[in-house]
């Protein structure tokens, strides 16, 4: 009897995500912010990568834990070191069970391992209790001078870097090559502060494999510019002159949408609103660019952004803007909603929403700083609207964004086109680490319409591994791949195991 | 001798004073608590209620600590009134925290209790 690869496939996915769940442990996840700030993935993640309402906050507030900034940095401080601390305060404490009454010695040592990660009493604390003089814990080297100097010099003590990667396997029945396990990118990270003031970020594509487009399956991160490269890399001014602005500059996604491109549960697909392009224009909402943004959280709950992009080899500047607030639920700096303990639940205890509208207007094309070269060009325009709805269990979001391109296909007789994607993606919370998501998605880029729903099982067994299988139903009608093919229909269905990690 | 009794008296009472200074514990590491049987009896079903529920995401040993040192072990950020009740807030809104405003609210007193406990 001859199995098809087409009937098993799916029972293979199954179990290879059955035998995920049944050999998984907890575990603690490891990247440069967890390092930095000894919290786990899932203080800031619901199912890694996606952000919950903490890492949103985190996010603006420019990589600096919540409630900090502002202050400068004081000599007798001695940088962040609980990780050292917790472990010199557990078993190697006493060595012996803690008798209750306070164990005062057991306690100054708790003491002073919270009170060295945090507020820099060492040196009281240590009075009291001297950690062991081993080599790694004596005073000199875990908190003296070279942590001072540190300190001083603004530099985090921790290398603030990270890696990530991601391997996938997809089935696509209609191509050549039904399986292909052939796709995966390696990607550094680097992210963090100084002296809670200036705020870095960057990403670097160390490797990947294939390029999405409508007519493949969408393997690799799509914020990337297809190539090795850096995706993003900028700096942050927080709150600048004492104001609640924060100046941004360098390489980076201008903030438009309520979602950055890897704030989401699926590991291929990204959100047709901000990933779609138009004709030859390689413009998406999503795409990195060489910008200045200014930002601000006004009222906890107010946040506006707005940037000015310069585009290589264009003479033309480009600008942007966003608004977003949000209802109940955490604010922007991560304070908790007052909620009164003493009175019945009530829908509004629970319920959050952000809405967020966006616009963009820019001009690309062949350079036009070429002198006596006559330019083709392309201005177009974006703008869109946002939704995020979160209640218990329950997470709808909502995108859509129309445009405007005069001339898409860069041709000598202009011809414009209007574009019109919109998104809507419900999530449920299984378990802590597990979330299910069913997603649509509208698209007509001026070449045809095209509808996708796919559904998502996102799982990280430890918080810093995910993995997710997805199905995309793609359905394409009166769709012109290119601008002189011709019109047809066609549909996609792809499946995908993807296994998402960093470290 | 006077003297001698003198500084055993006074070493007797700053010993007194500091085994009733905070609520007992036991246990190390992951298995640290609180000791049931140093909590007023009126809070035990919180208690219970704390010990199965806390778990599920963090060990007590954490909690421990920030009652015990008045700092979060993890982030640093002061454990005081305001905080516990900020917490209890964001353990209510977590999804599958499997809390409901009513345990949120015997806890958010249990640990206020236990925080004034620690500070006697």
């Amino acid at each position: 009897m001859k199995l098809s690869l087409n009937k098993i496939m799916p029972g293979i996915l199954f179990n290879a995500l059955l035998l995920l769940l049944l050999v998984s442990t907890n575990a603690q996840a490891i990247p440069a912010f967890t390092r930095a700030h000894k919290v786990e993935c899932s203080t800031c993640h619901t199912v890694y990568p996606e952000l919950n309402e903490y890492g949103e906050a985190f996010l603006k507030s420019s990589y600096v834990y919540f409630g900090k900034g502002g202050k400068s940095a004081k000599p007798k401080e001695t940088a962040p070191q609980p990780a050292k601390a917790a472990a010199a305060l557990k078993p190697a404490a006493s060595g012996a069970d803690i008798k209750g009454a306070g164990d005062a010695d057991t306690l100054n040592k708790l003491k002073a391992g919270a009170m060295r990660a945090t507020d820099g009493s060492y040196e009281e604390t240590a009075a009291v209790s001297p950690p062991p003089q081993t080599e790694e814990s004596h005073p000199a080297k875990a908190a003296g001078p070279k942590a001072e100097g540190l300190l001083l010099a603004a530099i985090p003590e921790q290398l603030p870097i990270s890696f990530s990667g991601s391997l996938h396997g997809s089935y696509n029945g209609n191509a050549v090559n039904e399986f292909d396990f052939s796709s995966r990118a390696f990607k550094l990270n680097a992210g963090g502060n100084f002296s809670d003031t200036i705020g870095f970020f960057g990403t670097y594509l160390i490797y990947t494999e294939n390029a999405a487009n409508i007519s493949n399956t969408s393997q690799t991160p799509t914020n990337m510019t297809q190539k090795n490269d850096i995706g993003e890399l900028f700096l942050i001014w927080r709150h600048a002159l004492g104001t609640p602005i924060n100046l941004k500059i360098g390489r980076l996604q201008p903030k438009l949408g309520l979602w950055k491109s890897n704030n989401k549960l699926s590991v291929t697909n990204s959100l047709a609103p901000y990933s779609y392009t138009v004709g030859q224009s390689v413009f998406r909402i999503e795409q990195p660019q060489d910008a200045l943004e200014a930002n601000a959280v006004l009222a906890n709950r107010l946040f506006l952004a707005g940037g000015v992009v310069n585009r290589k080899h264009q003479n033309a500047k480009e600008g942007y803007g966003h608004i977003s607030y949000k209802f109940g639920g955490a604010d922007f700096n991560a304070n908790e909603p007052d909620i009164d303990l003493n009175k019945d639940e009530s829908i509004f205890d629970f319920l959050t929403v952000t809405v967020g509208g966006y616009g963009y207007f820019g001009t690309n094309g062949t350079p036009n700083t070429t002198a006596g070269v006559s330019p083709t060009q392309n201005k177009f325009y974006r703008t869109g609207l946002d939704l995020d709805l979160l209640y218990k269990l329950f997470r709808v979001k909502l995108a859509g964004v129309m445009g405007r391109d005069d001339n898409p296909e860069l041709s000598l007789t202009k011809k414009a086109v209007k574009s019109y994607v919109a998104a809507v993606e419900g999530q449920y919370s299984f378990l802590q680490n597990l979330i299910g998501s069913l997603r649509f998605e509208y698209q007509d880029d001026g070449r045809g319409y095209v509808r996708r729903y796919i559904p998502t099982l996102g799982y990280t067994p430890l918080e810093n591994v995910k993995v997710a299988v997805e199905y995309k139903h793609e359905i394409a009608t009166s769709y012109r791949l290119t601008s002189t093919s011709p019109a047809q229909d066609f549909t996609n269905r792809i499946g995908t195991l993807g296994v998402t990690f960093s470290f | 001798m006077k003297r001698l009794l003198l500084l055993t008296a006074l070493i007797t009472l700053a010993t007194y004073s500091l085994a009733d200074a905070r609520v007992k514990v036991k246990g190390r590491g992951d298995k640290m608590n609180f000791d049931p049987e140093s909590v007023d009896a009126s809070f035990r079903p919180s208690m219970d209620l704390m010990s199965k529920k806390c778990i599920k995401c963090h060990t007590m040993e954490r909690t421990v600590i920030a009652i015990q040192t008045g700092r979060a072990p993890l982030t640093g950020q002061p454990f005081d009134k305001q905080a516990v009740k900020a917490y209890g807030i964001k353990m209510l809104r977590k999804p599958n925290s499997d809390m409901n405003k009513q345990e949120i609210r015997e806890l958010v007193v249990l640990m206020n209790y236990l925080l004034d406990e620690n500070k006697r």
